[in-house]
């Protein structure tokens, strides 16, 4: 009796040890996982950043153009008698 | 067809319109559930910790628990992978309306240096305008043999020529003149001394003076010319060519360029060619390529002045043909000399 108790507990302890090995490997996937989304996250973070601050370059430059733009249409247009001679 | 374009337009911004306001209530929707599955996170993990400590079916709480985390990581991904890729789209699409915006400032400041060099056209002719341009004659300004075609053309000339031009031909005018005038009294005035006695070096010079009729050339051609071809000969060439029988050749020798220009100029009677005028004429001539096309109006006219000089002093010109005659009887130029000094 006693050896047929001591067996199944082996095996009940077999059971439980495989349990908790697919239970670590099940949590070690999610946490993989997790972290790839972590690192995509991440990725994409610095991603849309660069492209922020070039768009924001570009929109620098566009307002310091329309400025100077601005500037010489002013200059252009005071003198209108130019214009009118054929 | 115009309403219709208008109302097609219409319609297509109005789809246009409903298509961007879907796309952007779809992303704030989006938005919202990232927001919201973390609390739902934090809610299951609350629940799911109080039933496997409350319930007896522990195994069944745990199947439960990893599909449940199954299922919000792949939710989870797809939100983050729907959000990203509308941040994305939206980013690209602002990126290329700057690049539109880029390229329509571009034009607009092509189309503002346009205008400027078009006012500095209009500038630069209204100045042009105001500017008189100095007129000169025709052949103050163009070379000889050039012809001008339009009045650009003649603008640039215009400009090319300056007051110096004009005061050089002015000179060379005025010394022609001078020459073709003095001519006459000052070869009478001419003493024979000096002309005699000449070295034949400074006939030389006096030969190639005469001869380039450089605008430059202030002293007269004519001036040493009658006298330079006597002087310029050594006694043995002057001994030899009076046997020559051209002897009024010889006269004609002083002229300014019947000598240097033709190799006929060599007679035959005398056998040295390098004479003390002939090496000088070559690089004269080459100092003044016009030469020969000006040189030939002051020929004529020094043949003009000459033949004058005969007709005013036909008894000096007697005279010396008389000398010169007797000079190839007796082969001797005492009289000529003699001649001469009196002369």
């Amino acid at each position: 009796m006693a050896r047929a108790g001591g067996i199944t507990n082996a095996v009940n302890v077999g059971i439980a040890v495989q349990a908790d090995w697919e239970n670590r490997e099940f949590i070690s996937h999610i946490s993989l996982n997790v972290r790839r989304l972590f690192d995509f996250l991440t990725q994409f973070e610095a991603t849309t950043k660069s492209k922020l601050s070039s768009l924001n370059q570009k929109l620098d430059t566009l307002e310091r153009r329309l400025e100077l733009l601005e500037i010489q249409v002013s200059t252009a247009s005071a003198n209108p008698s130019l214009f009118t001679t054929s | 067809m115009g309403t219709m374009t208008a109302s097609s337009l219409s319609r297509e911004a109005s789809n246009y319109d409903e298509a961007s306001m879907q796309q952007s209530l779809l992303f704030s929707d989006s938005l919202k559930d990232l927001k919201n599955l973390r609390t739902q996170l934090y809610s299951a993990a609350e629940y799911f910790e109080l039933s496997y400590t409350n319930d007896d079916q522990k195994q069944i709480v745990v199947e439960t628990l990893k599909d449940y985390a199954i299922k919000a990581l792949v939710n989870t991904v797809d939100h983050l992978g729907s959000v990203t890729y509308k941040v994305n789209d939206l980013l690209d699409e602002k990126v290329d309306e700057v690049s539109g915006t880029e390229f329509r400032v571009s034009c607009i400041g092509q189309r503002l240096r346009t205008c400027q060099e078009y006012i500095d056209h209009e500038g630069i002719s209204q100045q042009s305008l105001v500017i008189d341009t100095p007129k000169y004659h025709k052949r103050y300004i163009l070379p000889v043999g050039e012809t001008m075609h339009g009045a650009v053309r003649t603008k640039s000339k215009y400009q090319g020529c300056s007051l110096d031009d004009e005061d050089e031909w002015y000179q060379f005018r005025n010394a022609v003149r001078a020459t073709i005038t003095e001519t006459p009294t000052s070869s009478a005035r001419e003493t024979p001394t000096s002309s005699v006695r000449e070295t034949p070096m400074s006939a030389v010079n006096s030969v190639r003076r005469g001869r380039s009729p450089s605008p430059s050339g202030r002293p007269p051609p004519q001036r040493s010319a009658t006298f330079s071809f006597t002087s310029t000969m050594p006694k043995k060439e002057s001994e030899k060519r009076t046997v020559s029988p051209h002897r009024f050749p010889l006269l004609r020798s002083g002229s300014v360029s019947s000598r240097p220009t033709t190799p006929k100029t060599s007679r035959p009677t005398t056998p040295k060619t390098s004479r003390p005028t002939t090496p000088s004429s070559a690089p004269a001539k080459k100092r003044y390529p016009s030469e020969p096309r000006k040189s030939a109006s002051m020929r004529l006219q020094a043949e003009k002045e000459n033949n004058k000089d005969a007709e005013q002093y036909p008894s000096k010109s007697k005279r010396l043909l008389k000398a010169l005659l007797s000079r190839r009887k007796s082969k001797k130029d005492d009289m000529l000399y003699t001649y001469l000094d009196e002369y």
